[in-house]
């Protein structure tokens, strides 16, 4: 049954009472302990194998998922069942969860299914695989998330498929990929020519032909005009594990009437030669090759640029990039211009940090007549303007954010400004984010008689590499690349990542760390230095050089020191296949914890992203849950409690869930022996303590006891009313304990196990008689004793929190033995702290032992300076 | 074994359904050892590959469409006995990975596993394939001097 199913039938608990309800919200929380525990376990196998020692399927993926998804759905349910649905929220939250999970792990629709075009209305992430993930990516921001985007229509893979099939092209692109050979880059040139004008002069089917025209006219009755078309690529992997980042066409400004010819190139783009290389680079010519196209309504754009929500470089955190220029988007990321480069920061509200304004001296539009496009000049009074108003940016920051949410990781997002100032978003895509190691972050351990020849740049890929330099100067420059060598080059041109699976490292005089060629750049974790305006000046072609990229530097020489140092930091490539980039996109959903607060202050489901954080936000809510029901139910005079029987003067009431008394012993008074219950035994182990004295008065001074004014301090030796507030419910694993210790309020919740990971104690103590200072003696008494016992402590006031989680059952019973003691010792303890300096004496004390706290520095006092009772 | 045997290169086919599949395994296997590796997708081509070249060893998918394992098995098994056959399943279907073993399997690894367990098994695969060709050897030597 669904968490939804479980809603529909409503009004469940509220009305009921008593000891039925109970009991049934008890079972509940054992429940969602036990998938809690499931869960933690699911994740961390899952954790494990994405390490990259295995070897798994997508089968297995999708198993585990499921079954996690399954866990947490029951924890969900549970959670809501102690807490009478109050956690709603959380079901909302694990149902778009699912969806996401269950979108990534779905299996491709069979292609007959398939429409050839779709409006780009109809389009979302449930259709990755049929229009590729530019498209879906683009749907899902227009349809769900309701951004601003460009009008249009998608032409799905089933579409590619038709035109390949019809133009008897399938079995050639199947042979071609087979034999494709990286080793002979100009031979693989001229087989992509061939293949690409291939397809550029296929014909295409007229039932897509109709079906286009059909769509365009859609389009242009929305729009109320006959617009130009904007053609962009949606590989199948393209923008999802995969960058592919400027490898495919995009055509802009296209008229209808040169749809297909634009279409067609666009298609033929696919098998361009860097496409190619990359493919056979990335592993992937196994699988099959489709695309789709997106059309949208050309916007003509004033302004355009890309966030990156977050840095990518990993160096500052909590910003937002944005580059900016005049004209269409293909400037900022080409390089033609150097964009105007925005800093926001990301912790809301957002605000500008940083402005570099540069000069844009020119920028590219579309021409008027017959589509195309035209790089002109700036108006001389706009050139040094920002190319985004401050509202602009503030708004494009807050779109970064919602959208970087929704995704669940870092985005690379492309936008454009309509002549009207509306701010439209082009693309989202994950955006790969570097994690510098620590070790990376040290100082180079470089001897001085090293010989630096570069220091300075922009680090695109940290790491160390050593080899000959290569310099290239022009495209055909490629084709000789050596195995092994250095790329340098004057600018960061996509083209260059088509030899990145040779290089083992790259500086380049001019570019920037957030390029195509430096996402390539880290895709391929080839170390990488850009901005150095020197390279190609400074090092000859054939000199061997050392890469510090992490450092900015470029020695001369092999720098062995550096290289070891590098070389321990190698991962396995196999994390680099395909199967374990799909497991992490998967991962992504399920495995990263946000709630990580000791404090609990982010302990809300608006904080909870993934189903690590619904765990553990379902398991510290069902503790509260289950602590509020035992408080609630021991002041309840129908439930059904036994008496403890015992000479310590203890009016103690247990409510036995089941196993927590021997069924033999069921009766109004049960001695301490038939206690079954792990933590009850162990606890009471310690109040029962020998050297623990509950029997009789305890020494006080009389200022202590002035304090206490309005009640008698003198406990009977027979069950007296004094004691009568404490109760405990138990089970056989679990404990409720609340106690009016003295004039104090202390209560113990423990769930007692052989499962470690099921295991907690939360012990609270608050209040007492006694004047205020006295009061915070003895809660740092107990707060320094706690932290000693290995609990996490809290102390707000007077009151102290202790919290232990997951020990091992024979160090749980003891801590609660320990705890039993505690009680004992601190009653009416703060009456005898007359000072500060007696708190560290109390406590060391107490871990000696010595529990009757004899040679206290107070017995010696004495007692002499008795005020008068009232 | 000494070690020179060990590390003789063997030519390994690979058959299974899932690309990403091949394409990790065969990652693995090249990195690690100087093992050729050859793999498939499409079962039906098995026999094919197998008249066309000598294999030390065939790791196949037991669950796949059209053919499966067990086919898989047959048909090595019909051109050479000598080919060992390792068998990967699917966690929680231990019976028919053992009844592919009674049908000839040398041994079955189940999915997910660790890098080095398919190494182990393909190592020991692989001198198994020595040992009985070798014994063979011998046995023929044996009648012939005999005889």
């Amino acid at each position: 049954m669904g968490v939804l199913d479980w809603f529909r039938r409503k009004n469940r608990a509220a009305a009921e009472v008593g000891m039925a309800v109970f009991q049934r919200k008890y079972e509940s929380f054992k429940r969602l302990l036990d998938a809690n525990n499931d869960t933690l376990e699911l994740m961390a196998r899952l954790e494990a194998v994405a390490e990259g020692d295995f070897i798994f399927d997508m089968q297995f993926i999708r198993s585990r998922s499921q079954a996690i998804l399954q866990k947490v759905g029951t924890i969900v349910e549970e959670l809501n069942i102690l807490g009478d649905n109050r956690y709603q929220a959380l079901v909302d939250l694990y149902e778009s969860l699912r969806e996401k999970i269950t979108q990534e792990i779905a299996a491709p629709v069979d292609t007959e299914i398939v429409p050839l075009v779709m409006p780009l209305s109809q389009v979302d992430r449930r259709h990755l695989h049929q229009v590729g993930g530019k498209n879906a990516n683009l749907g899902e921001l227009k349809n769900r998330l309701h951004v601003p985007t460009p009008e249009g229509f998608v032409i799905t893979n089933a579409a590619f498929r038709l035109i390949i099939d019809e133009n008897h092209l399938t079995e050639r692109i199947r042979t071609f990929l087979d034999g494709l050979n990286l080793d002979n880059l100009e031979a693989l040139s001229s087989q992509s020519r061939e293949l690409q004008e291939a397809i550029r002069q296929a014909a295409i089917p007229p039932a897509l032909q109709e079906e286009v025209a059909k769509h365009y006219q859609a389009l242009a009755e929305t729009l109320g005009y006959q617009p130009t078309l904007a053609l962009r690529s949606s590989g199948i992997y393209e923008d999802q594990e995969y960058s592919f980042a400027g490898l495919f066409l995009t055509r802009l400004n296209v008229p209808f009437a040169d749809f297909c010819t634009a279409y067609l190139e666009v298609l033929a783009s696919q098998f361009n030669r860097r496409a190619l290389v990359y493919l056979c680079q990335k592993r992937l010519v196994h699988r099959e090759q489709a695309m789709s196209v997106g059309c949208l309504a050309m916007v003509p754009a004033v302004a355009s640029g890309v966030l990156f929500t977050a840095d990518p470089m990993g160096q500052r955190q909590g910003v937002m990039l944005v580059d900016a220029a005049w004209g269409l988007g293909p400037a900022v990321v080409d390089g033609t211009v150097t964009p105007d480069r925005f800093v926001l920061s990301k912790k809301p509200p957002i605000v500008l940090l940083e402005k570099h304004i540069h000069d844009k001296p020119v920028l590219l539009q579309g021409t008027k007549a017959r589509g195309g496009l035209a790089t002109v000049a700036v108006a001389p009074d706009q050139r040094r303007q920002p190319a985004l108003t401050p509202e602009q940016l503030l708004t494009l920051g807050r779109y970064g954010l919602r959208l970087e949410e929704y995704f669940g990781e870092p985005l690379d997002i492309e936008f454009a400004v309509d002549p009207q100032g509306r701010l439209l978003i082009m693309q989202a895509r994950p955006l790969l984010v570097e994690s510098p190691s620590s070790e990376a972050r040290l100082p180079a351990a470089v001897g001085e008689q090293e010989h630096v020849l570069i220091d300075g740049g922009m680090v695109a890929c940290f790491g160390v590499a050593a080899g000959p330099v290569y310099l290239i100067q022009r495209d055909e420059d490629l084709a000789g690349f050596p195995e092994g060598a250095i790329l340098v080059a004057r600018h960061t041109s996509a083209r260059y990542g088509m030899v990145l699976h040779k290089a083992r490292g790259m500086v380049i005089d001019i570019g920037s760390a957030t390029s195509h060629l430096a996402i390539l750049a880290r895709e391929f974790k080839v170390p990488a230095v850009v901005d150095t305006g020197v390279a190609t000046t400074v090092l000859q072609p054939g000199q061997m050089i050392t890469v510090d990229a992490t450092h900015m530097r470029v020695y001369a020489g092999e720098v062995h020191a550096l290289l070891e140092q590098a070389h321990k930091r190698t991962p396995s490539p196999i994390v680099a296949s395909p199967m374990y980039a799909k497991l992490r996109r998967v991962m992504r959903w399920i495995t990263p914890l946000n709630l990580v607060d000791p404090k609990l202050s982010d302990l809300t489901p608006e904080n909870c992203k993934t189903l690590h954080d619904i765990t553990r936000f379902a398991h510290q809510l069902g503790i509260k849950e289950m602590f509020d029901l035992a408080e609630k139910a021991s002041q309840r005079d129908d439930i059904h409690s036994v008496k403890l029987k015992t000479s310590i003067p203890f009016n103690l009431h247990i409510i036995d869930l089941g196993g927590g008394i021997e069924a033999s012993r069921r009766a109004k008074f049960v001695p301490p022996e038939a206690i079954t219950s792990i933590p009850m035994r162990a606890l009471w182990q310690g109040i029962s303590h020998p050297d623990i004295s509950w029997a009789g008065p305890i020494p006080i001074d009389m200022k202590g006891l002035y304090s206490v004014v309005s009640r008698s301090l003198t406990a009977s030796t027979d069950h007296s009313d004094f004691w009568s507030r404490t109760f405990a419910i138990i089970s056989y694993n679990y404990l409720n304990y609340s106690s009016r210790l003295g004039y104090h309020f202390a209560t113990i919740d423990a769930y007692v196990s052989d499962i470690r990971n099921d295991n907690y104690i939360t012990f609270r103590f608050k209040g007492g008689a006694a004047d205020e200072v006295r009061r915070g003696r003895r809660v740092r008494f107990l707060g320094a004793v706690l932290e000693k016992l290995d609990f996490e402590v809290e102390v707000t006031g007077d009151l102290v929190v202790g919290r232990l989680w997951k020990y091992p059952r024979e160090l749980m019973e003891e801590k609660l033995d320990m705890l039993g003691r505690l009680m004992g010792c601190a009653r009416q303890r703060d009456m005898l702290m007359a000072d500060d300096a007696i708190v560290d004496w109390y406590t060391e004390a107490f871990l000696a032992g010595n529990y009757r706290f004899e040679g206290s520095p107070q017995d010696t006092a004495g007692s002499p300076n008795q005020p008068p009772l009232p | 074994m000494n070690q020179a045997a060990k590390s003789s290169p063997g030519k390994i086919l690979i058959v299974d359904d899932e690309p990403d599949m091949l394409e990790m395994l065969d990652m693995i296997i090249t990195d690690k050892t100087n093992h050729r590796v050859i793999t498939t997708n499409n079962p039906l081509e098995v026999g094919e590959l197998l008249a066309k070249d000598n294999y030390n060893l065939v790791i196949t998918d037991l669950k796949m469409p059209v053919m499966d394992g067990m086919d898989v098995i047959a048909e090595v098994k019909s051109r050479d006995p000598d080919i060992p056959v390792v068998v990967i399943t699917a966690f929680g279907t231990i019976e028919s990975a053992e009844e592919a073993v009674r049908r000839g399997a040398y041994d079955f690894i189940t999915k997910p596993f660790r890098k080095e367990q398919i190494l182990v098994t393909i190592e020991r695969a692989l001198d198994w394939q020595r040992l009985v060709r070798e014994n063979r050897e011998l046995k023929r030597s044996m009648k012939n001097s005999r005889g």
